[in-house]
């Protein structure tokens, strides 16, 4: 098992968001984390990534136990999150962005190729300044200095937030390819079918607790899904 | 007329380095440190004390340097820790209150123990000519200096991995830890560093004219000046605003009067929050 | 008074019946009165430090109303005493105006400086940092107004107020009840403001300003309002210490002596409350004199005071060591008797 939460509580000023959470990820696995507003979706994904401290249970990293590491740590470690609000380095260059991913070293020939090869529109863009990319290419640019650093781990938020449905669908078929380059990807989705388009499992989160767990046709099965979040009466 | 831009330049020089240590650690969290100039006291009276007992010059301001240094680094491990923990809105007002103290306790000590203290570091030497303009040597070398440390400076932070680092930190300190940098490491060095410029400015400084004990609250006032003219958290911006905040200093206080000078910096820093609050180099 | 009516849910935030509102003032009143007859009237030393003490708690009255109340750190209470200080001298020395319409004048002054600062700070949507350092650069560069203006202000030699109630300078007991009196006045001042509207506005713009715009308080009319009064109060006791002292100069009004005090006196009063810059003057006035003979120490001792309140005791001195003693108290028996200032009780709330 690549990753593993097991337990796994947190939440805010001492008010718990999501509680009892077991999830795993497999090496070359796609996970989706479904869930609507709220549901705590952002809040299990910062627990895992080191920005928000646990308050019970555990996370690991092939084994090796990394519940309490600060963020920079676990990105040592080869997990890397891309937050749905992206927090690229505004004033510096779209490459200085993707050379930084790979912090403390210098980042892989064939990282920063196979980042040109999935996202093509960055290359005669790698002098311009990050802070003033349109949003989409923002996205390309958070997914892609996450890539330099040749994670373990891919997470991704909301990868499809505040781009037109055209774009998603891009950026989904985007993950698909990494996919197929053998990425272990977890991601968390609102847009339940993108989502579960590139999806090997995925597990439902509903008011901070895991409800459901299955692939990607069991739950596209499953009423209660069709309901809730694919909108079919 | 060259002869006072000259003079202001070089003046200039000496004020950007200072700017740099104060607006590095802004914007690492938004922290003004107001005991930087106790700092830059510290190291010149270490250094002072050093040389009368006999150590060579230029080993004296090394071991100047280093201990402004380590008063950074351990400002950072001790009184900033409470201060960083606090979210931005309260950090503030804390980080300028206990380095405000620290302030108070820095300069007490130091005119506590030796109240007529004081760095001179005279150069011997005829006035070099530069551009026709005889310029002492004890500014020729100061200058020299800090212009050489201040090239290190851009280059770090321009092309060095950790000067990367150190600056993704300043625009976007989440992005810097999902990168795997450690905002808290790249503080604690970057007091170090600023504690290390303030004492190389005290060194330079007294090449040109005495520092002393009670001099510390003003290199406080000019590194603000200067840091919040070329735009907190600008390395490159705190050079070009001292160079030429020097200009404007050595021209007003030769055209106008000694005493408008500073008045005209201190209005220059205040222009400058009111129309371009991120620095006339701000981006 | 058009403010924007305030939501029933800021009204609600008024607790303490009008009439007990100025019980404590009414306390502080009658001990400003008594004390010198039962101590240290006939001790000329011990009264000029009871005045030092009183025209440092109107300083820091004036400050509290400014960064207490509404968050804006002005770093130029020296600069703002000083206005009133100059302005009494000047006029009485070099235009021969009586000494009251220097009095008014510099208070004016330093009440319109101190709007001017407030409006263009709220103007600009300025910070606490930029705030602060906007007005420390204001501070100093008075200061060497004060040095450079020789032909005004005397410069580094200071000036004499040759038309100075000799009464007052000679019996500094006169000098102790016109403190009193103004720092009395001061203080219900701010009572009045604090039950007020304004009250109900400070309070809502302390706890969280952008709540306190969307719930219709006028935030940037209250700012400029507070600077005004608090710059009006810093400028009265500058001009008024002029006048008792009969003699003033740079010193007396730079940044490290007079800015550094107030917020030491305001942070361990605490913040925003009513009697806590009062308390602290007096506490400070002995710390003071038993600093007196220590010279450099005095320095040393205030930064480190400065550090540890900020650490340890964000709500001031007195709030703090009261929470302990009701920690060690049971409840009931502490009961109504020991209630906090009005805006501390506030915050705890919250
Ligand atoms: N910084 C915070 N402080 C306090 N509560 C928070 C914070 N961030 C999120 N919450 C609360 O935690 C709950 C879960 O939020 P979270 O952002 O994890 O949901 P989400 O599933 O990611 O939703 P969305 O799909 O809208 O992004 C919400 O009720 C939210 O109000
Ligand atoms: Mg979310």
């Amino acid at each position: 098992m690549l990753l593993e939460v097991s337990t796994l509580a947190a939440g805010y000023l001492g008010q718990t968001v999501v509680q009892g959470v077991n999830l795993e990820v497999s090496p070359g696995e796609v996970v989706a984390i479904i869930g609507s507003n709220g549901a705590g979706k952002t809040t299990l994904m910062r627990a895992i990534a080191g920005l928000l401290r646990p308050m019970a249970g555990r996370v690991s990293l092939a084994g090796r136990d990394m519940t309490r590491w600060p963020a920079h740590r676990v990105a040592g470690a080869g997990v890397a999150y891309v937050p749905a609000e992206r927090h690229l380095f505004p004033a510096m260059t779209v490459k200085t962005n993707l050379v930084l991913g790979a912090y403390p070293h210098r980042p892989q020939r064939e990282a920063l190729e196979l980042v040109f090869e999935i996202f093509p529109a960055l290359k005669p863009r790698l002098q311009q300044r990050a802070g003033t990319l349109s949003g989409g290419q923002q996205q390309m640019v958070a997914v892609g200095r996450a890539l330099v650093a040749q994670p373990r781990l891919l997470m991704l938020d909301e990868p499809s937030t505040g781009l037109a449905p055209k774009l998603a669908k891009d950026a989904f078929e985007a993950l698909g390819s990494l996919k197929g380059r053998g990425m272990t990807l977890l991601v968390a989705e609102q847009q339940v079918p993108l989502a579960l388009s590139v999806a090997d499992r995925g597990y439902v989160l509903e008011n901070g607790r895991i409800t459901l767990e299955g692939t990607p046709h069991e739950l596209d099965r499953n009423p209660e899904v069709r309901r809730a979040y694919l909108g079919v009466a | 007329m060259k002869a006072v831009i000259l003079d202001g330049i070089i003046l200039g020089l000496g004020f950007g380095l200072l700017g740099v240590g104060m607006t590095l650690v802004y914007g690492l969290g938004g922290v003004l440190n107001l005991a930087y100039g106790e700092f830059a006291v510290l190291a010149a009276i270490v250094v002072a004390q050093a040389i009368s007992g006999g150590m060579p010059t230029v080993l004296a301001a090394v071991l100047g340097i280093l201990a402004a240094a380590t008063a950074g680094v351990l400002l950072d491990l001790s009184l900033m820790r409470p201060v960083y923990r606090q979210s931005t809105g309260h950090r503030v007002l804390l980080g300028l209150m206990l380095t405000l103290g620290l302030a108070f306790v820095i300069e007490g000590v130091l005119t506590w123990r030796d109240p007529l203290g004081g760095l001179t570091i005279s150069i011997g030497g005829k006035p070099i000519s530069i551009l026709g303009v005889p310029i002492a040597v004890g500014s020729v070398w100061a200058a020299l200096i800090t212009l050489a440390v201040g090239v290190v400076l851009l280059v770090f932070f321009a092309a060095t991995t950790f000067g990367r680092g150190v600056r993704s930190v300043i625009q976007d300190e989440l992005g810097a830890r999902l990168v795997g940098i450690s905002p808290s490491l790249v503080r604690t060095v970057i007091f170090g560093l600023s504690g290390a410029l303030a004492g190389l400015v005290a060194v330079t400084q007294s090449m040109t004219s005495p520092l002393t004990v009670s001099g510390g609250f003003n290199l406080t006032v000019y590194a603000l000046i200067v840091s919040v003219v070329g735009g907190l958290g600008s390395v490159a911006g705190a050079f070009l605003a001292g160079i030429l905040l020097g200009i404007v200093d050595d021209v007003s206080a030769r055209y106008i009067g000694s005493y408008i000078s500073d008045i005209v910096l201190l209005g220059a820093a205040a222009l400058t929050i009111l129309v371009r609050p991120r620095g006339l180099f701000g981006s | 008074m058009t403010g924007g009516r305030l939501p029933a849910r800021l009204g609600n935030l008024v607790p303490v019946a009008r009439g007990r509102a100025f019980l404590p003032i009414l306390a502080a009143g009658v001990l400003v009165l008594v004390v010198p007859q039962v101590w240290f009237a006939d001790s000329e030393y011990t009264t000029s430090l009871a005045v030092q003490a009183l025209a440092f708690a109107g300083y820091a009255v004036g400050f509290n109303l400014i960064f207490g109340t509404t968050n804006q750190l002005f770093l130029c209470v020296g600069a703002l005493a000083g206005i009133g200080a100059y302005g009494t001298g000047i006029l009485s020395n070099h235009a021969s105006l009586p000494i009251w319409v220097g009095i008014v004048a510099g208070t004016i002054v330093a009440a319109a400086v101190g709007g001017l600062m407030s409006w263009v700070a709220v103007r600009r949507s300025l910070g606490v940092i930029f705030t602060g350092v906007l007005t420390l650069a204001f501070s100093f560069a008075f200061q060497d107004l004060l040095f450079g203006q020789q032909h005004l202000t005397g410069g580094s030699t200071g000036q004499t107020l040759t038309a100075a109630a000799a009464s007052l300078a000679d019996n500094q007991i006169g000098g102790y009840y016109l403190f009193g009196a103004v720092v009395i006045g001061f203080l219900i001042i701010f009572r009045l403001l604090q039950i007020s509207h304004f009250g109900w506005a400070f309070r809502a713009l302390r706890d969280d300003e952008l709540a306190a715009e969307l719930a219709g308080v006028n935030v940037a009319r209250y700012r400029i309002c507070a600077a005004v009064i608090g710059s009006a109060m810093i400028g009265l006791t500058g001009g008024l210490y002029a006048y008792s002292e009969g003699f003033i100069s740079p010193p007396t009004f730079a940044f490290d002596q007079v800015d550094v005090t107030v917020l030491v006196l305001v942070a361990f009063g605490g913040l925003g409350t009513l009697l806590g810059p009062l308390i602290a003057a007096v506490v400070f006035a002995f710390v003071d004199n038993a600093l007196v003979n220590s010279g450099q120490l005095r320095e040393l001792i205030y930064g480190a005071i400065i550090v540890v309140i900020f650490l340890g005791f964000r709500r001031g001195v007195p709030q703090t060591l009261g929470a302990i003693v009701r920690r060690f108290i049971p409840h009931d028996k502490v009961g109504t008797r020991w209630r906090l200032p009005l805006s501390v009780r506030q915050r705890e709330r919250s």
